[in-house]
């Protein structure tokens, strides 16, 4: 009887550490499988804007002609670089060592802000607003929510950074970082599509 | 010996059923409002095979489960388990592939009875973008082959075309040959009818039950829709499609009649100078709104809310005389 | 040997500490523990049941007579508008998320959901968007009053003008629960994929989780396009864009496809769990395996997958093509295979077996055989035709209120009678439960069948006066109406009483097969004093197999000491 229950208690013991362990990879699985959730809202709204596109007569607003490409793009290729930055971030943190993870980090927060700095510049001298037809309001509901992701994102680096100076936080193990680095690569991910859509589809 | 008398009973039970299944079948055909167009025929016929199909599954499932339910009941102290049969691979392939032939049968069936009915409606999306594409659509009489019935209609008289707008809450029946507006719906009998539907403000539905049919109006959006009244009778209007307050009220006649009098009636409301006509919404929003003697206002056990205000009534030159119906609260 | 896992489980349920499970308290805390948020669940969806069937009460009074003479047009709309939302949003939603929230980890042998506080987190903001949505009664100009679809333009018709209007705060409480409910789905799906027990395979997994995780997967696709559809007509309402306006411009047929892309498979959302719930009671109350276990497991998954592409069979009406309308035909008659498939398999599960007339036993019977009357309408309306005459007529309504109260509500029913001795500890009484069966089924059939016939003959859904050819079937639908409020009243009771004085039954009194049984009742906050080793699959009845390997199993064939009188009472000559 005391051997019986100290097999199964030795197996319990086993099991508890295993689940224990994955805890991070449960919260790592639960996170993709709400980005991929999160990707429907814009993929929904991606199929709005080609069904618009392709069905409404007088697709832009009178007195426009397209939107402007060259500052997007420079925009767009900031946005895409700061992925790679945000992954070295990643690696220094990796291999403990907080200053590059710090300094790389705020690297990308930088770019990510001036990506948004970008895009204010661009809505604020638009000819058009958000009720000029559906262009005018699925440019910005696109753009606007995408810019509400970017935000978000700079703020979770904010507050992955301020968790940094925590001494010993990240020693075992750093969801957060993993889980901020890989909502950024979503987000420019979705923003290549959308770049796509909105400024290379004209 | 066993084995024989349960073949027996199953016989017997799918002999029945298949009785009961036809019964069925037959019967459906009286749980509809008169049969008045050429492409309800079909949907009939279409909806009686359904029904014989459908009863056919159903008791085909449902008694061997009532069987079950009481012949294989536990007794009172019998707490043993039932023989351990955790499936039988190849009465899931038959489960699965009937079922399946069945449903894709059904389409193929219900898809025949579309083509042949011919109602035409919405285009493709992108016809938006391609006028003539449009028009080369109607050069030919039919973008299908319709049903015997149909083909005669149409080819015995130019097809009748006949402007519908739906607003809230009101019908307005434009017949532009004659310039005459009605806010009740004249149609000929045996003749192919072609609406274009049109609605000034939210979605509405087209729906003429003695018809079977039923189209939306979008606003913004034209939309045709072909059928064919064959048989004589006054039937019903109903808007289908949930529109505010007053939906309910937004009902008018349809009256079906021979050739001749519908020429007749057009005539007649031709020279009948325009005049508005009894809206039930409007003659409802009007006593809800002046207070005072005699307004149901003091009558209603709830108050309402605030509504959007109903059109003015319909300024045509044939209304037909109408009582105000129930009193509005 | 009963001895060694028995006793550790006393001590934890001996210690008074707030979260043992007698601790009513806890009920009303920010818990964590899954059983806890469970029954938070199950009961405040309750509650909005009633309130949702109060609505319809007064919905059916109106309709008693064909003139529009007890209620206000405006009230009528804006009661089939919180009628719908309210049972959809706030009740079988919440009500299943409840059920898979206390079965699922207690099923697949787990010690809690994957993410704790967010489940809290989940079930908290469904009485706050509830309650968000009750106050649109008190705002100037009242609730919405354009469907539970909130088609536009008649939902962005906005008579006060006011920004705080009955539309918005619906959108909001739907977004809310929206919210909840994807929080609720990653948690699910995580728990599901990640945290069963060692041996427990795919293939041993309950029917239950299976159709809950097919459930949960339609949430996480299906949901976010709802919310891309409300976010774009919430900001037609309030800010003045043109998506949906056809005065500005807009599409409104665009908000019906971003609509029902997520809300026709929302009802396999709810119809799944009701499935699961039917695999698992039939076997134990039959005494015999699931037939063809694992072809229905896989076949939630079928439908988790076709349920994404049958949308359109809504719209056949909305100006849609006709290939659109042909294409969606064909998907939407395919998911009777699946569906199909189930029913067979329930109907093979009963034959031969030694089935007893137990309450919950009667309810999961009474659902199957109304979920196959619904199904068989179902595919009238999948086809074009036939739905071009009666879609938008009480046809519809007769339909899929066959499948959500005749087919869910029972399975709802069924489930609560059947794991209330594990959340309790006691056992319900069974003559009100069958009272409470009689009542609800033909309550059912009184209310809902005759709405076939009316739709037929052309009477539209959503009216609140009617001509007088409808009358007759609709004085008989109301007085099945109000006999379906009536029905809840012996549940009430019997939920009430049984808890607190009901009869104490052992862990198991249903002799049932599964790893919810082999743990106490109520389970203690961790669920098992050991995690249970998995060695052979569900529903093992008459093969006398253990189904684990390291907790003793009670023996499934002998005569328990702890079986309820109740049950002894259930008789057959």
């Amino acid at each position: 009887m005391t051997a019986e229950r100290a097999i199964s208690q030795a197996i319990e013991a086993q099991i508890r550490q295993q689940q224990e362990h994955d805890e991070a990879g449960n919260s790592k699985f639960g996170f993709i499988v709400f980005l991929l959730s999160e990707s429907v809202i814009f993929l929904s709204f991606f199929a709005g804007y080609i069904a618009y596109k392709t069905t409404v007569a007088d697709w832009y607003p009178p007195g426009v002609t397209g939107l402007e490409t060259k500052e997007p793009l420079i925009n767009t290729i900031v946005l895409i670089s700061s992925s790679f930055v945000i992954y070295v971030a990643e690696r220094y943190l990796h291999d403990q060592k907080l200053w590059g993870f710090r300094i790389f980090l705020l690297a990308t927060m930088a770019m990510g802000s001036y990506f948004l700095f970008g895009q204010a510049v661009e809505w604020s001298s638009l000819p058009f607003s958000y009720t000029s037809g559906t262009f005018g309001g699925t440019f910005f509901l696109l753009t606007g929510f995408h810019g509400l992701h970017v935000l978000s994102g700079i703020l979770l680096q904010a507050f992955m950074l301020g968790r940094s100076f925590v001494p010993g936080n990240y020693e075992n193990g750093f969801f957060g970082v993993e889980a901020t680095s890989l909502f950024w690569h979503f987000v420019d991910v979705i923003w290549i599509i959308l770049y796509g859509l909105i400024y290379v589809w004209q | 010996m066993m084995k024989l008398r349960a073949i027996l009973t199953m016989s017997v039970y799918a002999i029945l059923v298949t009785f009961a299944s036809f019964w069925m079948a037959k019967q459906s055909y009286s749980w509809f409002p008169p049969e008045a167009s050429a492409e309800g025929k079909l949907l009939d016929d279409l909806f009686s095979l359904f029904t014989g199909l459908g009863t056919f599954i159903y008791l085909g499932v449902i008694g061997p489960f009532l069987y079950s339910l009481i012949f294989h009941r536990a007794s009172k102290y019998d707490l043993s388990d039932a023989p351990p049969i955790e499936g039988n691979t190849w009465l899931e392939i038959i489960w699965t592939a009937i079922p399946l032939a069945l449903v894709l049968t059904l389409a193929f069936v219900s898809y025949r009875t579309y083509e042949k009915m011919s109602i035409r409606g919405p285009m493709e999306l992108v016809h938006l973008h391609l006028p003539q594409v449009v028009e080369s659509a109607y050069a030919e009489p039919f973008d299908s082959t319709p049903q015997q019935e149909i083909q005669n209609a149409a080819q015995s008289a130019s097809v009748e075309q006949i402007d519908v707008t739906a607003r809230q809450w009101a019908w307005v029946f434009h017949y532009p040959e004659q310039d005459v507006t009605s806010t009740e719906l004249h149609l000929p009998v045996d003749r192919r009818i072609r609406f274009t539907l049109r609605s000034e403000d939210v979605l509405h539905g087209f729906y003429i039950p003695a018809f079977r049919l039923d189209q939306y109006l979008v606003p913004n959006q034209e939309i045709d829709f072909e059928l064919t009244p064959v048989k004589t009778g006054t039937y019903r209007l109903r808007d289908s499609m949930y529109s505010g307050t007053y939906f309910a009220a937004n009902q008018t006649d349809v009256v079906v009649q021979t050739p001749d009098e519908y020429q007749r009636w057009l005539a007649d409301a031709a020279t009948q100078t325009p005049s508005p006509a009894f809206n039930q919404a409007a003659y409802e929003y009007g006593q809800t709104s002046e207070p005072g003697a005699g307004s149901t206002k003091d009558k209603v056990a709830v108050r309402g809310w605030a509504t959007i205000p109903p059109a003015p009534p319909p300024v045509v030159n044939y209304a037909p005389k109408h009582e105000p119906v129930s009193p509005p609260a | 040997m009963t001895n060694i896992s028995l006793e550790p489980i006393d001590i934890v349920r001996g210690q008074p500490y707030p979260g043992a499970p007698d601790n009513w308290k806890r009920f009303f805390t920010f818990s964590t523990d899954h059983k806890v948020i469970g029954i938070q669940y199950i009961v405040t969806s309750f509650f909005f049941f009633l309130v949702g069937g109060l609505f319809a009460m007064i919905m059916r009074g109106e309709l008693i007579t064909p003139e529009a003479d007890l209620i206000d047009r405006t009230v009528y709309n804006a009661l089939f508008t919180m009628h719908g939302s309210v049972m959809l949003f706030f009740w079988t939603f919440p009500v299943l998320v409840g059920l898979g929230n206390y079965l699922v980890p207690l099923m697949i042998g787990a010690r809690d959901m994957a993410f704790p506080r967010l489940n809290a987190v989940s079930f908290w903001m469904i009485p706050v968007a509830g309650v968000l949505m009750m106050t649109s009664f008190l705002v100037p100009g009242g609730p919405s009053q354009s469907g539970w679809w909130a088609y536009p333009p008649v939902s962005l018709q906005n008579p006060t003008g006011n920004l705080i209007n009955g539309q918005v705060l619906w959108i909001l409480a739907v977004a809310i629960s929206g919210v909840s409910s994807i929080m609720g789905a990653v948690n699910f799906v995580t728990t599901i994929f990640r945290m069963r027990t060692p041996g427990m395979t795919w293939f041993k997994t309950p029917a239950f989780v299976w159709a809950v995780l097919g459930a949960q997967l339609i949430q996480l696709y299906g949901l976010p396009a709802l919310t891309g559809g409300a976010i774009m007509l919430l900001l037609d309402l309030t800010i003045g864009t043109s998506f949906f306006a056809p005065e500005r411009g807009g599409n409104p047929i665009l908000y019906q496809h971003f609509f029902w892309f997520y809300s026709h498979p929302a009802v396999y959302v709810m119809v799944l769990p009701a499935f699961g719930i039917f695999s698992e009671v039939l076997p134990v109350h039959a005494r015999k395996p699931l037939f063809g276990y694992r072809v229905i497991a896989a076949s939630s998954i079928l439908i988790t997958i076709i349920s994404g592409t049958v949308w359109v069979h809504h719209m056949y009406a909305s100006a849609t093509p006709p290939w659109m309308r042909m294409f969606f035909m064909v998907t939407t008659m395919l998911v009777a295979v699946p569906s199909g498939i189930k029913v067979f398999g329930w109907v093979a599960t009963v034959w031969g077996g030694k089935i007893r007339f137990t309450t919950p036993m009667l309810f999961a019977l009474g659902g199957i055989s109304n979920w196959l009357f619904a199904g068989i309408t179902g595919i009238f309306l999948g086809s074009v035709p036939i739905d071009l005459h009666v879609h938008n007529t009480y046809f519809v309504v007769g339909h899929f209120h066959y499948v959500l109260y005749g087919a869910i509500v029972m399975g709802i029913y069924a489930a609560i009678y059947h794991w209330f001795p594990k959340m309790t500890g006691r056992m319900y009484y069974e003559g009100l439960g069958k009272l409470h069966f009689v009542l609800t089924y033909v309550g059912t059939a009184l209310i809902f069948l005759p709405m076939h016939p009316l739709g037929l003959m052309g009477m539209p859904r959503r009216v609140a006066s009617y001509d007088p050819e409808f009358a007759y079937w609709n004085v008989v639908a109301s007085i099945g109406g109000f006999l379906l409020g009536l029905s809840t009243l012996p549940f009430i009771l019997n939920m009430v009483s049984a808890w607190i004085r009901g009869e104490k039954v052992g862990n198991n009194p249903w002799r049932a097969y599964g790893l919810e049984w082999l743990t106490s009742s109520p389970p203690s906050v961790e669920n098992y004093e050991q995690l249970p080793l998995v060695i052979s699959g569900p529903y093992g009845y008459g093969k006398n197999q253990p189904l684990v390997s390291n907790i003793p199993n009670p023996g499934l064939t002998e005569f328990p000491e702890s079986l309820p009188k109740s049950l002894m009472q259930e008789t057959t000559s």
